[in-house]
């Protein structure tokens, strides 16, 4: 039984990870970009409080028309999903970085104002993908444990609830320390590095949809394997692939996105460029 | 949800409409016949525990497998090999199609018991 009550507090901890990192990141360079941070922290933490209603509906939905729900139109809005977020986040970590480089002078002008605005509401979007994507299966996981509960012990497994919740809180006040009290140029340059990967994760498993669906061919079967080393599922392995992409017997089609993103992510990242707004 | 499956419905009722909406009645009832074809293969989730932790499928052609939630507590079929992940509430069952799959093994998780040993399908 404990080895079942360290499952729950893992599996929350992990089904949250995600959405905390993204919501993490993007609140500590909120909070570090004073000028605008109160809107912008607004519209993120809009989303997140959007992203759970949203959550709850799914879920409950699972639960009640679990069977008769299309499989199809589900894997469907999953696609959609990941890859509207993984280009979101993308997208952030250049506005971010831009804004780092020119920081508040930009900020002061009124035309940085309405480009702002329109990433308010991408901040607002991502949140929401990012709370809703495993926060339908969470409450899933959460009803079913719950539930469980009812026939024996109530109080242990909602304390372990709680306790899974609390990790997950505890590694978000870890992100805001770290962005308070590390120099802020390192933790910049980690985090802006943690997102890229998870963008990476994102585009992966919308390519893995796509695949399924038949939009997309997966070009061979599997080139190596590497799941004796570390396997992609399980307690280890599954959260390395969420946070990286990671597979360990790739086909061409995920080896091919992979590399091309990375590819696309370095040229965009260390091309040297003109210092366009010299001005 | 409905998003997806309306757009259909709107084709303009003309001779050629009605012959091409004929054609799609017969592909799809073409398609449920093949679908009741195809065989069926039960795996069982018990907190945890699944049954089979060996499963041989037929290669290179398509399939079901019928995932049943017996447990007390939630499953999640998971396989990223497989491309399919599926959430399952205590009680819940569910149905997933395997289109086609390379001769092979192919391994399989309930991710919400991630230390539970992974289970595996046997393409032959």
């Amino acid at each position: 039984m404990g080895g079942q009550l360290g499952n729950v507090v893992f599996v929350i901890w992990r089904e949250s990870v995600e959405a905390l990192l993204v919501i993490g990141i993007l609140n500590a360079w909120l909070v570090h970009q004073q000028a605008e941070s109160s809107r912008g922290r607004l519209f993120l933490w809009a989303g997140v409080v959007a992203g759970l209603l949203v959550a709850v509906i799914l879920g409950a939905a699972l639960v009640l028309f679990g069977e008769a729900l299309p499989d199809d139109a589900q894997q469907a809005y999953q696609t959609a999903a990941v890859l509207i977020a993984a280009a979101l986040i993308v997208q952030m970590v250049f506005w971010m970085r831009r804004h780092g480089r020119t920081l508040k002078r930009d900020l002061e002008t009124s035309l940085q104002d309405a480009a702002d605005r329109s990433n308010w509401w991408g901040v607002f979007i991502l949140a929401l993908i990012a709370v809703a994507r495993e926060g339908s299966e969470t409450v899933v996981f959460l009803y079913g444990t719950l539930a469980a509960a009812r026939s024996g012990a109530v109080l242990a497994p909602f304390a372990v609830v709680l306790f899974g919740f609390g990790l997950a809180l505890g590694t978000y006040y870890l992100l805001q320390l770290g962005g308070r009290f590390l120099s802020w140029r390192v933790f910049f340059r980690v985090t802006e590095i943690m997102l890229l990967f998870l963008a990476a994760s994102l585009l992966l498993t919308g390519v893995d949809n796509l695949i399924e669906l038949g939009v997309l061919p997966s070009l061979s079967g599997r080139l190596w394997d590497t799941s004796a080393i570390l396997p992609d599922s399980g307690l280890v392995g599954g959260l390395v692939g969420a946070l990286t992409g990671y597979r360990a017997r790739p086909d061409l089609m995920q080896l091919l996105v992979y590399g091309l993103y990375w590819g696309v992510m370095c040229w965009a990242l260390f091309w040297p460029r003109p210092v366009a707004k010299a001005a | 949800m409905d998003l997806f499956c309306n757009e259909r419905s709107t084709a303009r009722v003309t001779r050629r409409g009605a012959a091409f909406a004929l054609g799609a009645a017969l592909l799809i009832a073409a398609g449920i016949s093949r679908a009741e074809d195809d065989p069926v293969f039960r795996i069982e989730f018990n907190d945890g525990k699944v049954t089979p932790q060996r499963l041989e499928v037929p290669a290179k052609r398509r399939f079901k497998l019928e995932l049943h939630n017996v447990g007390k507590s939630p499953a999640e079929f998971e396989s990223k090999e497989l491309r399919k992940e599926k959430v399952l509430a205590p009680g819940a069952s569910s149905t997933l199609v395997i289109r086609t799959l390379d001769p092979g093994e192919y391994d399989f998780f309930d991710d919400f018991h991630p230390n539970a040993p992974p289970a595996v399908l046997i393409a032959k």
